[in-house]
């Protein structure tokens, strides 16, 4: 069970760093640019690691729908956003109120799906979220 | 050079992480598709695949835009162009994690605690060549009150669904 922790643990500090180095690259580049970057580099990575363990194209993928294929192009303006975003608010702010806006829309997809389960705790957990959100605006 | 925190958050700078957010659950609810057609492994790939022809198109398109505005800035070492190695080795820790007792939630829930532990280390000491920011008491209290509300949603809210 430690193996596990750890590696979901480390998932999300490979979550920052990858912000924080694309972030670094759109200084000298643009946000843009660096979400190229980080997507082909990725591809790569990704493309090696699929062809020496097997598996990269797996039966059951030409069934899929197409708009199961639209999280790269979303993905894009997400790490762009991302890079333009940790340069000018932080790394706490930028992880912060990603994560909010993540699980607040994330709440309301499952509302419009008529997801009811777990509603109370959601709609408290929402509230929390807004409301440290607000403290962030609040004059000093 | 250490940027003393902000009087507050500009307004549009926050709309637009907390919009970012909203891109994340769109790209995690298609990605999650694509993997339950295929696997966790084909679903990251082709989304950087798909996502690396959908940026050369976005640049094609801005191109004339950036042109006109292109200016002399540092020069990026070469490190900088390696985050996309962390992104691909975070898919396979969760893929991983997901498969474990601590399902999607658990996984969930430590990647936040992991990411947030992350960036206040980054933050305080500028790492990978970004400015230092220090928190106030304020921040600490919107990131206890965020983290909490995401940790309620996590665990008791969509996880549990």
């Amino acid at each position: 069970m430690t193996l596990p922790i750890l590696f979901a643990c480390l998932a999300g500090v490979l979550v920052g760093v990858s912000r924080q180095v694309n972030g670094r690259l759109s200084l000298s580049t643009s946000p843009l640019i660096a979400s190229f970057w980080n997507h082909i580099v990725g591809f790569v990575a990704l493309s090696i690691l699929g062809l020496s363990i097997g598996g990269l194209i797996p039966e059951g993928a030409a069934d899929a729908p197409w708009h199961a294929y639209l999280g790269g192009s979303i993905g894009v303006v997400f790490v762009a956003a991302g890079s333009w975003l940790i340069a000018r608010i932080g790394a706490v702010n930028t992880a912060l109120l990603v994560i909010g806006g993540q699980m607040v829309s994330g709440v309301a997809l499952d509302v419009l799906q008529g997801v009811s389960a777990g509603l109370l705790a959601s709609v408290l957990g929402v509230t929390l979220i807004l409301v440290g959100m607000a403290l962030t605006q609040r004059r000093r | 050079m250490t940027t003393p925190s902000a009087p507050r958050l500009n307004p549009l700078h926050l709309l637009a992480a907390f919009g970012t957010g909203g891109l994340l659950t769109l790209m995690v609810h298609f990605n999650g598709e694509l993997g339950r057609y295929g696997n966790a492994l084909f679903s990251s790939w082709a989304a950087h695949g798909t996502g690396t022809v959908a940026a050369l198109v976005l640049l094609a398109i801005l191109y004339p835009w950036r042109a006109r505005n292109a200016g002399a800035k540092p020069h990026a070492p070469l490190w900088a162009y390696l985050g996309g190695i962390s992104g691909a080795i975070t898919v396979m820790l969760t893929s991983f994690a997901v498969n474990s007792p601590l399902a999607l939630s658990g996984t969930l829930a430590l990647g936040l605690a992991g990411q947030v532990i992350f960036s206040i280390v980054a933050d305080r000491w500028g790492l990978f060549g970004l400015p230092m920011r220090r928190s106030d008491r304020r921040d600490l209290a919107a990131m206890v009150l965020i983290l909490a509300g995401s940790a309620l949603i996590i665990l008791f809210g969509r996880g549990n669904a």
